[in-house]
């Protein structure tokens, strides 16, 4: 039984962290493992060096030391593109790139090459690209070769024709005779212009720079804006470049912003809101599925801890409870948490700075009370976690949302991390709940009298067997409450009765306080039930997202007898027809064939027909008896000849008789019966006309 | 002159052979082209696994935003793709000229479709499931939630991310890997028409779901979808064999829950990976006719001991019949081994209908005595099998009755008769010698 459970296990689960959105963990482990399966490298180096710039980045602020040995195909495919005369910009800055990760071992004569021309295509340079590319190739080189000469002279006049692209909303457009402007080039300008201020000697005059900041400030202006709090750089227009997501434009812009922050050594002043915004973006976007877009991902976020590190609060509970005396009632304070943890990094999933996590305010949730509690998380130095160790009072099981807040230590932190203000946390917590006084019962309907009534065991297993007729009720009732006794309303309370032929009927259980009761009038439900008798399976589900034994059991069955339909009585709907029964082979049909005529045993006929030629022998013993005689046959030639041929003539019409029965046909039968009876018509009239003669002689003599 | 020519339009001719070949046709039922209609472009990077799966099948992908102005399915009367993909649930108009009734006609030429929905779907995608059979959740803000069979998360509370293994059971649609962990479902459910017998339900909710807003008390009135009558994923397919998918989740098919671990309430076993990848896989498998596609070739049928079809047939002749069955396996035509395809001898309603017995080489053979009623009659193959393409083939043959000379001559019963006719001549030929010349 549930009150026998010694100890109550109450599981206090998280939904959701700021601002009740879904949880966004930092840069975890499962970036670095997507990171290794996306960037794995065919036959041991990359398609390209871009490709190759792109892994390198991604592993190294992920902190993965190097898995697949590339470094030597690498070198010499950057030592290659290096000394090539025929390699486009582009190339020389991403092998410049993959360089200042690898540290290739590189000839200085090549580089100097590379210099010449990126200073050559910087002079002639009139679209944003060409500036970005040779701008970008010259600070990659100062940065990895002390001794080349690569300070601009003529800084300002560059600065202002890249300045020259920009618009007023502080997008750039690529060059100067395209007329479209993008987030994703003010994001290439921005870093192109921080490579200017890097390289100018002498300094660029801080009147560019206070504009440039302007600039900066506009594009921010013009940031997308999600419900929840997510900021981010869309990209309206569909260029030569093909469509740049917002995921790639946003990394853009932040590379900027981070690149002229480093040149300047200036704070930009950046709203802490928008960059929490955009960190949320970059999070949200989870584990991308492409290597470029884990790239921008990856690359955005470490940009982004440069120009504010940007503070990530992920909350977890995992409390026990202990219930040692079940009887006894209990007081909120029992409530011990053994853990209630929030851990606080950067996006990168760094640690943070010390600071201390406050619970500031408990709601309960879906009402706007609030108990204000100003509580401080233990920090807990072992596991990195601020833990809650006492939970508040009056709290119980149910949905609340908890309110935390970071506080600096130090309050030189809060300008270079942005922590987001106070969090909201959508905290359920379970418990098991009681169940008892559950009860079935009939009622009779007239006097409400008790007719049957069976105790029922919640959770277990039950069988009960009832009956009743429509002038009778179902009565269901149990009780629920908390541990702590008070009571709880779950989200789901239904009764389902299911009719034998799979009609579903379904109704929610009400309660008033604990108690939860249901009364089926089955004389109001005859229409319902589509007046179908016979057996309904009982069956209960009592759930909550905050009971810890939701359960779905069948009660058993109750037989119930109503009246029958009458005429207008509305048809049971259709049910649906079992997929598995639906198709399948058919019964196999047979053709019954018309049986055989009844016959008569072969015997009888034998014997019917020894019968019937009975009168034919007596026939032939009567001529014999009689003394039949054939003495008055022609004498002479002629008659004789024709008495011969009249008698022959006679036997071929039986004998075409008899071949007619067997294999003749009647056309060919009557055909020869003619030529045969016009025969028999002459011989016959002879021999007949000779015989008449014969015997008129005799009469007369 | 002409030879240089005839040569070159040959080369022309080869040239073009092997794109004619690599699209769609009844030979090879497996589609190539499909157009995805996204919400949002991020969902091609966050749903990237589910894509790169369909590319590395060969499938030729082609992304487009829903609201795009350029979408177009159909060119000069042809179709250019031969499956559409809308993950793009809050879409409430498409760009371009598609609509409901193009992608309805999409579907009626015998185009395959999958279509995700999610909290909040538009009433477009709505109508597009409502014509398939499937009624999702009229409310807007109900999910599917379930306090019996929810996958234990660390930080989802409200039981909506829902553990579902109640697969339907069939090794065509599904693939002959049992799949062992449970699929992670979160949006909204629907309920299958039960007066349409092309919806199936593909995964089912558990007993004890229900279909709600989470965040809101249930008001008085019981909620209009619960149970096993909830459907999480639904499939069609229509009669003229173009597949529908209809799912009303979105994130099932995200990254996020292929890779997610997965730990149903109330089960101790924990799975490292959720079912979802197997299960999108394969489902889509069947969607894109790599599976499940039968034809069936060569119906023959003759008289026992004769090879040769006849034009019509006698009552009560013996005769043979057969057939060979082949399925698609992706890449070609293999055997179909069933031992459930029947033949109906049929004039009006059948009156033979035999089980075929097989060779285990697509060969289908039977024989039967014909019955005896003449008549115009059909050989039927109507074959209707879980997740296959139907087969309805018929031919046609008369049956004639007897002829006059067919039927049975010197019946013994009748000698008595034969008897007393030639006893009666031989007697009058007797008598016609005795009458004549006796003396």
């Amino acid at each position: 039984m549930a009150r026998d459970l010694g100890i109550l296990i109450i599981a206090v689960l998280v939904l959701a962290a700021t601002c009740e959105s879904a949880v966004l963990s930092p840069v975890s482990e499962s970036h670095r493992s997507a990171a290794l399966e996306l960037f794995s490298p065919a036959d041991g180096s990359y398609g390209s060096l871009e490709e190759t710039y792109e892994a390198l980045k991604t592993f190294k602020v992920l902190g993965i030391e190097k898995k697949h040995d590339i470094r030597t195909s690498s070198c010499a495919s950057v030592a290659d593109t290096l000394k090539s005369t025929s390699s486009a910009l582009k190339d020389f800055v991403d092998a410049l790139r993959v360089n200042s990760i690898l540290k290739c071992e590189l000839n200085s004569e090549a580089v100097r090459g590379t210099q010449s021309r990126f200073k050559d295509s910087l002079n002639g340079a009139n679209s944003l690209i060409d500036f970005y590319y040779s701008i970008g190739g010259l600070v990659l080189l100062k940065e990895q070769m002390s001794e080349v000469d690569v300070n601009l002279g003529d800084a300002d006049r560059i600065f202002r024709s890249i300045k020259a692209l920009g618009q007023s909303d502080g997008r750039w457009r690529l060059s100067s005779n395209n007329p479209e402007s993008s987030n994703n080039a003010a994001g290439i300008a921005l870093e192109a212009l921080a490579g200017v201020i890097s390289l100018a000697t002498p300094q660029i005059g801080n009147s560019l720079i206070t504009t440039l900041k302007n600039d900066i400030l506009k594009l921010f202006d013009g940031i997308e804006r999600y419900d929840d709090g997510t900021y981010y750089f869309d990209e309206k227009h569909v260029g030569a470049r093909g469509h740049q997501s917002p995921l790639s434009s946003s990394a853009s812009v932040v590379r900027g912003i981070a690149a002229v922050a480093a040149a300047t050594s200036e704070t930009l002043n950046l709203p802490g809101e928008k960059i929490l915004g955009l960190a949320k973006f970059f999070l949200g976007v989870g584990v991308p599925g492409s290597a470029q877009d884990l790239y921008h991902q990856i690359d955005a976020l470490s940009y982004l801890e440069n120009i504010r590190q940007v503070l990530w609060k992920l909350t977890f509970f995992r409390a026990l409870y202990n219930k040692a005396h079940p009887d006894l009632k209990i007081y909120s304070s029992d409530l011990d948490f053994v853990a209630a943890l929030v851990r606080v990094s950067t996006v990168l999933g760094s640690p943070a700075p010390t600071l201390s996590v406050r619970l500031m305010q408990i709601f309960v949730s879906g009402s706007k009370d609030a108990s204000v509690i100003d509580q401080e998380l233990k920090f807990d130095a072992v596991s990195g976690m601020h833990v809650l160790e006492t939970l508040p009072k009056n709290i119980d099981v149910g949905s609340y949302v908890f309110s935390f807040e970071v506080i600096f230590h130090n309050p030189e932190h809060k300008k270079t991390y942005v922590s987001g203000g106070r969090t909201r946390v959508l905290v359920h917590i379970t418990g098991v709940i009681k169940i008892d006084n559950a009860e079935i019962v009939i009622l009779d309907g007239d006097r409400g009298s008790v007719e049957t009534q069976k105790k029922l065991k919640l959770p277990g297993d039950n069988t009960v067997a009832l009956s009743a007729n429509h002038l009778q009720k179902l009565r269901l009732s149990f009780d629920l409450s908390t541990p702590f006794g008070n009571a709880f309303k779950p989200h789901q309370a239904f009764l389902k009765l299911r009719h034998e032929n799979g009609i579903d009927h379904i109704f929610l259980v009400g309660n008033s306080g604990k108690k939860f009761e249901i009364i089926l009038d089955f004389l109001g439900l005859v229409e319902k039930f589509f007046y179908l008798s016979g057996r309904y399976n009982i069956q209960l589900t009592v759930g909550d997202a905050d009971m810890e034994n939701s359960f779905l059991q069948p009660l058993g069955f109750v037989e119930l007898d109503l009246p029958d339909a009458p005429e207008k009585a509305t048809r049971p709907p259709p049910q649906a027809v079992d997929p598995y029964s639906r198709y399948g082979p058919k019964a196999e049909i047979t053709h019954i064939f018309r049986a055989p005529e009844k016959r008569p045993a072969k015997e009888l006929s034998l014997t019917f027909l020894g019968l019937i030629l009975v009168p034919f022998f007596g026939f032939l013993a009567g001529l014999v008896q009689l003394g039949a005689n054939l003495k008055s046959f022609p004498k002479s030639t002629v008659p004789s000849t024709f008495a011969i041929l009249f008698h022959l003539g006679i036997a071929a019409v039986l004998a075409l008789y008899a071949l007619f029965w067997l294999k003749l046909d009647l056309f060919t039968t009557l055909k020869a019966l003619g030529l045969l009876g016009m025969f028999l018509m002459f011989v016959g009239h002879k021999t007949l006309s000779h015989l008449a003669s014969t015997s008129s002689k005799l009469k007369s003599v | 002159m002409a030879a240089p020519k005839f040569a070159f339009l040959l080369l022309n001719l080869i040239s073009i052979l092997p794109l004619l070949v690599s699209s769609f046709s009844v030979d090879r039922p497996t589609d190539r082209r499909i157009l995805v209609l996204l919400d949002d472009l991020s969902l091609k990077s966050s749903h990237s696994l589910f894509f790169s799966s369909l590319k590395s099948r060969g499938f030729d992908l082609d992304f487009k935003l829903a609201d795009d102005p350029a979408i177009a399915v159909k060119r000069y009367g042809q179709y250019m793709y031969d499956g559409l993909i809308l993950l793009s649930p809050s879409t409430e108009r498409f760009g371009g000229s598609l609509d409901v009734e193009g992608v309805l006609d999409f579907v009626d030429s015998g185009h395959d479709l999958i279509v995700a929905a999610d909290a909040n779907a538009s009433d477009l995608i709505r109508n597009i499931a409502a014509e398939c059979g499937v009624d999702f959740d009229e409310d807007p803000s109900a999910v599917v939630v379930d306090h019996s069979s929810y996958a234990v998360s660390e930080t989802e509370g409200d039981h909506t991310l829902i553990a579902a293994d109640d697969f339907i059971q069939s090794d065509v649609i599904l693939g002959n890997k049992k799949i062992e962990a449970p699929v992670l479902f979160k949006g909204i459910g629907h309920s299958l028409n039960p007066a349409n017998s092309m919806v199936l339900k593909a995964l089912s909710a558990s007993p004890s779901s229900y279909s709600t807003n989470p965040s809101s008390k249930l008001s008085s009135q019981p909620p209009s979808l619960y149970g096993t009558a909830i459907s999480l994923v639904s499939v069609v397919q229509a009669r003229n064999a173009a597949r529908i998918m209809i799912s009303g989740s979105l994130d099932m098919f995200s990254n996020r829950l292929f890779r997610a671990g997965v730990q149903k309430s109330g089960s101790l076993n924990k799975y490292e990976k959720s079912g979802n990848e197997q299960f999108i896989t394969e489902l889509s498998k069947w969607i894109f006719h790599e599976r499940g596609h039968l034809k069936a070739v060569n119906l023959r049928h003759n008289k026992v001991g004769e090879s040769e079809e006849p034009s019509m047939y006698r009552i009560n002749d013996d005769l043979e019949f057969s057939v060979e069955i082949f399925e698609w396996s992706g890449s070609s035509w293999v055997p179909h081994v069933s031992k459930d395809v029947q033949v109906q001898f049929y004039m009006m309603s059948p009156y033979v209908l035999k089980t075929l017995s097989t060779n285990g080489k697509g060969l289908y053979h039977t024989s039967f005595k014909v019955p005896d009623v003449y008549g115009v009659f059909q050989f039927k193959v109507e074959y209707q099998k879980l997740g296959y393409t139907s087969l309805s083939l018929s031919k046609q043959i008369p049956v004639r009755p007897f002829k006059h000379n067919e039927y049975e001559r010197f019946i013994t019963t009748a000698f008595p008769y034969y008897g007393a006719s030639f006893s009666m001549m031989a007697g009058f030929f007797i008598f016609s010698g005795v009458y004549l010349y006796n003396k």
